[in-house]
């Protein structure tokens, strides 16, 4: 098992690698002058020439890489073209909120999205099926800013039961451990900063989640469909096991295989889909960080954030083969 | 085991949390929250670039020489400065200034720190280059007395002085702070910096000894929200009191602005603004169809002003008769005559005048993103159809849009201009000086030397009364030569919650100081 992952860390390189080339023209791609947008309106050729030769933007293209790799390798991403900041501080200084809101989603996901799907798969064509499915069909095809919007316009300013967006309550100061505002909130014993916490957290987790648990609902009820018709069922069933048991421990276990795939794929996703969440929700997270870089043309947040993004896709999906090899004996097996 | 203590004690206490909540409320009474897109990109005004949200921050953090005086915004009222005289010449500024001001880390504000902070702004901020590098010499006459002399007359340098980079620094925090300063402004400011958090918030709190008297807030607190409808259910359901148009065509569109009016828990503010949109052409090109001045008046005479006020904006924007605003102390009431009216008759009448057949002309129409630019575009697009111009319209992103516009790649694209200083010069110069022509911001004017030289002398005469009578005569030049179709002019718009009380807004730049703002 350990040099299976030592094998995949390895390969990590020259993925990261064809990335990083792939971005960071990719960026320059992009029509539109980084000094032009940094100096606004008003801005005059002469001074917009003299911010190019400032950031090197004057410098051939392979330079600007060879430069930018070379930073890399010491663990510099470059200065922020807006705000002048390395990059590396400000993605540290996001991605607890980002990880934060996205573990819970996944969480939240799981809890609500294996049990429909197998509860919808033990009484297929049921009352219940038949509700669930029409609800993940939703789920699934309701744009994101869409449900955003409703959850906001309802809980929010309608119910006025929760906050319509931010991490936390302005009027609370709230002390800085870890970056992750619950944990923060508990271990400094500051429960209105723990609750404060949790309240901003549920509209935008439930935005996240709803994706993946309807797609999850769907994809376990399928599985499980396809599993329970399987002959090894027939033989648990018939050497009388509790019902339970065939359900949990010989359907759901032979079904959750390839929900991981799937709960690891769109975990990743999700990190995507943060950037237009937590744009809507004021969430602090390096999503929206990108977001306003690709607006401003912030060259080096740009490649730096996206470099983050792959670099947390590649390791979930070496997560997933892991977790492949824990539950599976056969995979675990292949391994060696 | 602290973590589960923490936790026991957070599920025990949730409903006292809910008191709490309650308690905070006298608090909140105190404190101002104010919604802003963005972060600041900067907080001080050696490097600040005009930047909306971290231009406001400045100009409550810190103080300058002078200002508009609210609520027109007309003259110019002393702030660090008591009185002020410019010589016969134009070039030299003397000032008088205040006695017993201190910034808020103690140090007491003189004329040494004048100089200190003028010549700073000079050397770090590129953004004032063009202005600040009319300055000669900037001298210490006494300690309440200070001497600004230019290399040239330049009139407009009283407006440049308002301005969030012209703001006055603590030279003790600077050489305590570094290159620091930015996280750590001081000035002499109604509120104090207290901290930010990217992407956040940014607090300030009242400076209790502020020399006009101490603000009767407490606390502000700008809060970052990008979204725009976030922003809006934010104002209404109270948890921010301020949403800032900030004069950005994209912020807020008309039908919101309706919905918010008929909302009893918020207030519109609305004002005349100098921001002026147009459909501009490229005045440089030596071929194409608007080579010919009658095919641009005939595209003047196409578009329906009124309808298009009245149609897009339902009354959020107002008409422009030329190229200054009809609030600009410069402007010329007989612009009012002179501006093109909606004739599509005439629009036709004028291109075949010119031998322009308009079914030979395939435009495209370039715009900035947004919902209302696209409103906009349309709505010019189906003006152009009507007298027989096929338009195809490109939306396109700021940056992209001003490389088209600074290689001259384009015959007519949407644009505007929002000026930063109230001075007629900061709509006329860099917009028709031709040998401004390829900088970013212009209608791309050709070599013309009595235009251009009027321009100059206009921007130079320092008799108050002479240089209007100039910019009369400029206003009317220029519209004879037809640059571009002056298309309208967004109002000045904040939103606030009803028990708000006590804002002016301010329309050159439309940046609001907090310090006689109040919660009912």
């Amino acid at each position: 098992m350990a040099s299976f992952i030592i094998r995949r860390l390895i390969a990590l390189i020259p993925v990261m690698c064809i990335v990083l080339v792939i971005v960071f023209s990719l960026v320059r791609l992009i029509p539109g002058d980084p000094a032009v947008t940094l100096l606004g309106p008003g801005a005059t050729q002469a001074q917009i020439d003299a911010l190019r030769a400032q950031l090197d933007l004057d410098q051939p293209v392979v330079f600007q890489f060879l430069h930018y790799v070379g930073g890399l390798l010491q663990g510099d991403f470059g200065l922020s073209l807006k705000t002048g900041l390395p990059v590396a501080q400000e993605i540290v200084l996001r991605l607890p909120a980002t990880i934060e809101l996205s573990v819970f989603a996944v969480m939240v996901a799981v809890i609500f999205g294996i049990p429909i799907g197998v509860l919808s798969a033990i009484r297929p064509n049921s009352l219940f099926d038949h509700i669930t499915r029409v609800v993940s069909l939703v789920g699934v095809s309701m744009p994101a800013f869409l449900l955003a919007l409703i959850l906001q316009l309802v809980f929010g300013t309608y119910l006025g039961w929760l906050p319509v967006s931010g991490r936390m309550s302005s009027f609370i100061t709230a002390e800085h451990i870890t970056g992750f505002a619950i944990l923060d909130g508990l271990l400094s014993g500051d429960l209105a900063a723990t609750w404060s916490a949790v309240q901003h957290l549920i509209l935008p987790t439930a935005v996240l989640a709803a994706f993946l648990a309807a797609t999850l609902g769907r994809f376990v009820r399928n599985t499980m469909l396809d599993v329970m018709g399987e002959d090894f069922i027939r033989t648990a069933r018939a050497k009388g096991l509790r019902r339970a048991d065939v359900v949990l421990n010989h359907g759901l276990r032979n079904s959750l295989l390839p929900a991981i795939t799937v709960i690891g794929l769109k975990f990743a996703e999700m990190l995507g889909g943060a950037i237009l969440t937590e744009t809507i929700f004021a969430w602090p997270g390096i999503g929206r960080y990108m977001f306003e870089a690709i607006k401003n043309r912030d060259y080096p947040v740009i490649q730096g954030t996206t470099l983050v993004f792959a670099l947390l896709f590649v390791i979930t999906s070496i997560i997933v083969d892991v977790l492949y090899g824990v539950l599976d004996p056969r995979v675990r097996k292949k391994m060696k | 085991m602290k973590v589960w203590k923490g936790f026991l004690a957070a599920m025990v206490a949730l409903p006292l949390v809910a008191g709490n909540a309650m308690a905070q409320s006298a608090e909140q009474l105190k404190t101002l929250v104010v919604a802003v897109p963005s972060d600041p990109v900067s907080l001080e005004p050696g490097t600040n670039k005009a930047e909306p949200v971290g231009s406001e921050i400045i100009l409550n953090v810190f103080d300058t020489l002078v200002a508009w005086t609210a609520p027109d915004f007309k003259d110019l009222e002393g702030r660090l400065a008591t009185g002020w005289t410019v010589s016969a010449d134009g070039k030299q500024f003397d000032f008088k200034l205040r006695d017993g001001v201190k910034f808020q880390d103690g140090t007491p504000f003189d004329a040494a720190a004048v100089k200190f902070s003028l010549e700073r702004t000079k050397a770090t901020n590129s953004y004032v280059k063009a202005t600040f590098d009319l300055i000669k010499d900037i001298s210490v006459v006494s300690p309440s007395e200070v001497k600004i002399t230019l290399t040239a007359a330049y009139p407009a340098f009283l407006s440049i002085l308002a301005q969030p980079q012209s703001a006055i620094v603590s030279p003790t925090a600077v050489e305590k702070y570094g290159d620091k300063f930015a996280a750590n402004p001081v000035g002499t400011g109604p509120f104090v910096f207290k901290s930010a958090q990217a992407d956040t918030n940014v607090v300030l709190e009242a400076n209790p000894d502020y020399f006009r008297g101490a603000p009767k807030l407490s606390k502000i607190i700008y809060r970052v929200i990008p979204d725009a409808s976030t922003r809006r259910l934010e104002l209404e359901s109270g948890g921010v009191d301020i949403v800032q148009q900030q004069g950005q065509l994209s912020a807020i569109a008309a039908e919101d602005i309706e919905a918010l009016k008929g909302n009893k828990d918020v207030k519109v503010l609305e004002t005349s603004s100098q921001i002026i949109r147009q459909l501009e052409f490229n005045n440089n090109k030596k071929d194409g169809p608007f080579a010919n001045v009658k095919a641009r008046e005939a595209i003047a005479h196409a578009i329906d002003y009124d309808g298009l006020l009245q149609g897009v904006f339902g009354g959020t924007a107002e008409r422009v008769y030329g190229p200054l605003t009809s609030n600009s102390w410069a402007f010329n009431p007989k612009m009012k005559e002179l501006a093109p009216a909606y004739d599509p008759e005439l629009a036709k009448k004028l291109l075949v005048e010119a031998g322009v057949d308009p079914s030979s002309i395939n435009l495209k129409l370039y715009s900035f993103q947004g919902p209302l630019w696209g409103a906009v575009a349309t709505f010019v697009q189906a003006n152009l159809a009507d007298i027989g111009i096929n338009a195809t319209i490109e939306q396109t992103e700021f940056p992209a849009l001003r490389a088209l516009q600074t290689s001259g790649q384009f015959d007519v694209a949407l644009d505007g201009r929002q000026p930063w200083y109230n001075d007629p010069d900061a709509h006329i110069t860099i917009g028709y000086l031709s040998s401004l022509a390829d900088t970013a911001m212009t209608f791309r004017m050709p070599g013309d030397k009595d235009l251009d030289d009027l321009i100059v002398k206009a921007q130079q005469t320092s008799d108050m009364e002479a240089r209007k009578k100039l910019y009369f005569e400029v206003q009317e030049e220029i519209a004879k030569r037809v640059p571009g179709a002056y298309l309208f002019s967004p109002k000045l718009i904040v939103f606030t919650r009803a028990n708000v009380e006590g804002l002016v807004v301010n329309s050159a730049p439309p940046l609001n100081e907090y310090w006689s703002v109040y919660k009912k």
